[in-house]
C-alpha cells in the first residue's frame, strides 16, 4: 500500500516538473504572437484546463454508464471524483479566459455564448456534487448521479460547437478544425504538449481525488462501527 | 405498441389527471405565480420602443414560463409518493417507458395550462398592433420547448425524490439543463417574429427538436433506473 503510494506520489511530481518545464517554456521561450503580444501566452493554461474539464465530463459519462449497467458504487465514486476535477478545471478555463478577455475583449467578462455555456456546465458539476451529498443510499446515489452523469455530459456538444453555431466574441476552434490548424507550428505543438501534461494531471488528480473519497468513507464505516461496540460494550 | 404497455400508459395517465384535478391548487398557484410574474416584469420595464418589443416580449415570456413550469415540475410525483403509490409501482412488474410516458404526458397537459394562458398575458401586456406577437407558429414552438422541458421535469423530479434540501437541488439542476432549450427556443422565436432568413430560423428549430429527442430518450432509458425498486 505504502509502494503505491510512493509511486503515485513519485508519478504526480513527474507530471508538475514537467508542467513547469513547459510553463518556462511557453513564458520565455516561444516567440511572441504577432497580432496579441505576450496576453497570447495564457492560451497555454487556458486551453489545456477547458480540455481537462471536457475529458472529466468525458470520464464522468463513462463512469455513469458504467455505473447503471454493474450497479458499481466504484465507477460512481469516480464519477464524483471526475465532477470534482471536472469543477476545478473549468473555473480555471473560466478565470484565465476572463483575465485574457480584460486586455483583449476590453472586458474581464461578456455573456458571450462559449462563455454562458461553459459557466453552465461549472453549474451542473455543482449540481452533480450537491446532488451526491444529498442522497443516503448508495444504490439511490448509483442511480440518480449516474443518470445526471450522463445528462451532464450531453451538455458537452453545445458548448464545443457554441462558437461555430452561435456569432460570438470567442474565436472559433483553431485547433481541430477543417482544413487545419490556424496556428504556427511551433505554437501549436507547444500547445498540444501542455494539453497532454494538463490531461495527464487531471486523471492523475482524479485517482488520487477516488483513493481520497473511498478512504474517507472507510474511516466513516469504521468510526461508526467503533461507536456501536463501545455503546454495545 | 402491445395493449398492457398501452393500459398501463393510461392507467398512469388518468390517475395523474384525477389527482391533479382533485387538488386544483396544485394547478392555480403556477398560473397566479406566472401572472405575477409577468406583471411585475411589466411594472419594472416600463414602457419600451417597438424595435425592443419582440426581445422583451420573448425574454418574459420563456423566462416566466421556465420558472412556473419549474414550480408544476417539481411537485409531479407528490401525490404519487404522499399516497404510496410511487412505492407500490416500484414493487409492481410496471413498463418502465409506460410509467415515464404517463408521466410525461401529464406533465404536458399540465403544462400546456400554464403555457396558453402565461403567453397570452404576455402577448396581451406587449400588445403591438403591427407585428402580432402571438403567432401560431410561436405556440408550436413554446409547445417544442415544453417538450424537453418537461422531460427533463419528470426525470429531475424523481432524481430528486429521496434527496434533502430539494427544493434547492430542482432548480440548481434543473436551469442549466433546460438552458440549451430554452436558448434555441427563443432564438427560434426571435427570428420567428423579426422576419428573418428562414434557414436560420430552422437552424434553431433544428436545435430545439434536436434536445426534445435527446432529452425523450434520456428519459424513456433513464426513467426505469430511478424507479427501479431499491
Amino acid at each position: 500500500m505504502i509502494i503505491l503510494d510512493k509511486k503515485q506520489l513519485i508519478t504526480g511530481c513527474i507530471f508538475f516538473v514537467m508542467l513547469m518545464l513547459a510553463w518556462y517554456w511557453s513564458l520565455f521561450v516561444v516567440t511572441t504572437e504577432e497580432h496579441q503580444g505576450d496576453v497570447y501566452r495564457i492560451i497555454y493554461l487556458h486551453v489545456p484546463s477547458v480540455f481537462t474539464a471536457f475529458l472529466s465530463a468525458f470520464i464522468l459519462l463513462c463512469m455513469s454508464i458504467l455505473g447503471l449497467w454493474k450497479k458499481s458504487y466504484k465507477s460512481v465514486q469516480v464519477g464524483l471524483a471526475s465532477a470534482e476535477v471536472g469543477l476545478l478545471f473549468t473555473f480555471l478555463g473560466l478565470a484565465t479566459g476572463s483575465i485574457w478577455g480584460k486586455p483583449t475583449w476590453g472586458t474581464w467578462w461578456t455573456w458571450d455564448a462559449r462563455l454562458t455555456t461553459t459557466f453552465i456546465l461549472a453549474l451542473l458539476y455543482c449540481g452533480y456534487i450537491l446532488l451526491w451529498n444529498s442522497v443516503q443510499s448508495n444504490l439511490m446515489r448509483i442511480k440518480v448521479c449516474s443518470v445526471l452523469g450522463i445528462m451532464i455530459a450531453a451538455n458537452i456538444p453545445i458548448i464545443y460547437k457554441s462558437v461555430t453555431w452561435w456569432r460570438t466574441l470567442h474565436q472559433p476552434p483553431s485547433i481541430f478544425r477543417r482544413g487545419g490548424s490556424s496556428m504556427s507550428p511551433e505554437i501549436l505543438s507547444l500547445l498540444l504538449i501542455n494539453i497532454a501534461i494538463m490531461l495527464a494531471i487531471g486523471i492523475w488528480l482524479i485517482i488520487q481525488r477516488y483513493k481520497n473519497i473511498t478512504l474517507g468513507e472507510d474511516l466513516e464505516e469504521e468510526s461508526y462501527l467503533q461507536i456501536r461496540q463501545q455503546e454495545g460494550g | 405498441m402491445n395493449t398492457i404497455f398501452k393500459n398501463q400508459y393510461y392507467l398512469i395517465l388518468k390517475h395523474g389527471i384525477k389527482m391533479e384535478l382533485a387538488d386544483k391548487e396544485r394547478l392555480i398557484s403556477p398560473i397566479l405565480f406566472a401572472t405575477t410574474m409577468l406583471i411585475l416584469f411589466a411594472f419594472g420595464i416600463g414602457e419600451t420602443s417597438e424595435d425592443l418589443i419582440i426581445k422583451i416580449f420573448l425574454a418574459q415570456t420563456f423566462l416566466t414560463l421556465l420558472f412556473s413550469l419549474q414550480i408544476t415540475f417539481a411537485r409531479i410525483f407528490d401525490p404519487d409518493e404522499k399516497d404510496k403509490v410511487f412505492q407500490l409501482l416500484q414493487c409492481y412488474p410496471i413498463n418502465h417507458a409506460a410509467w415515464f410516458l404517463g408521466k410525461y404526458t401529464l406533465v404536458i397537459l399540465v403544462g400546456s395550462l400554464v403555457l396558453v394562458p402565461t403567453m397570452l398575458l404576455a402577448g396581451l401586456l406587449n400588445h403591438n398592433p403591427k407585428a402580432p406577437l402571438l403567432t401560431p407558429e410561436i405556440f408550436l414552438i413554446a409547445f417544442l420547448a415544453l417538450a424537453g422541458l418537461a422531460s427533463i421535469g419528470v426525470l429531475l423530479s424523481a432524481m430528486t425524490l429521496k434527496a434533502s434540501g430539494r427544493e434547492v437541488l430542482f432548480p440548481l439542476i434543473y436551469f442549466p439543463l433546460s438552458t440549451p432549450v430554452l436558448l434555441a427556443a427563443i432564438q427560434s422565436s426571435q427570428v420567428l417574429l423579426s422576419g428573418n432568413n428562414s434557414d436560420i430560423l430552422w437552424q434553431w428549430v433544428g436545435l430545439l427538436v434536436c434536445f426534445d429527442v435527446i432529452y425523450v430518450t434520456l428519459g424513456i432509458l433513464l426513467f426505469g433506473e430511478l424507479a427501479g425498486s431499491e
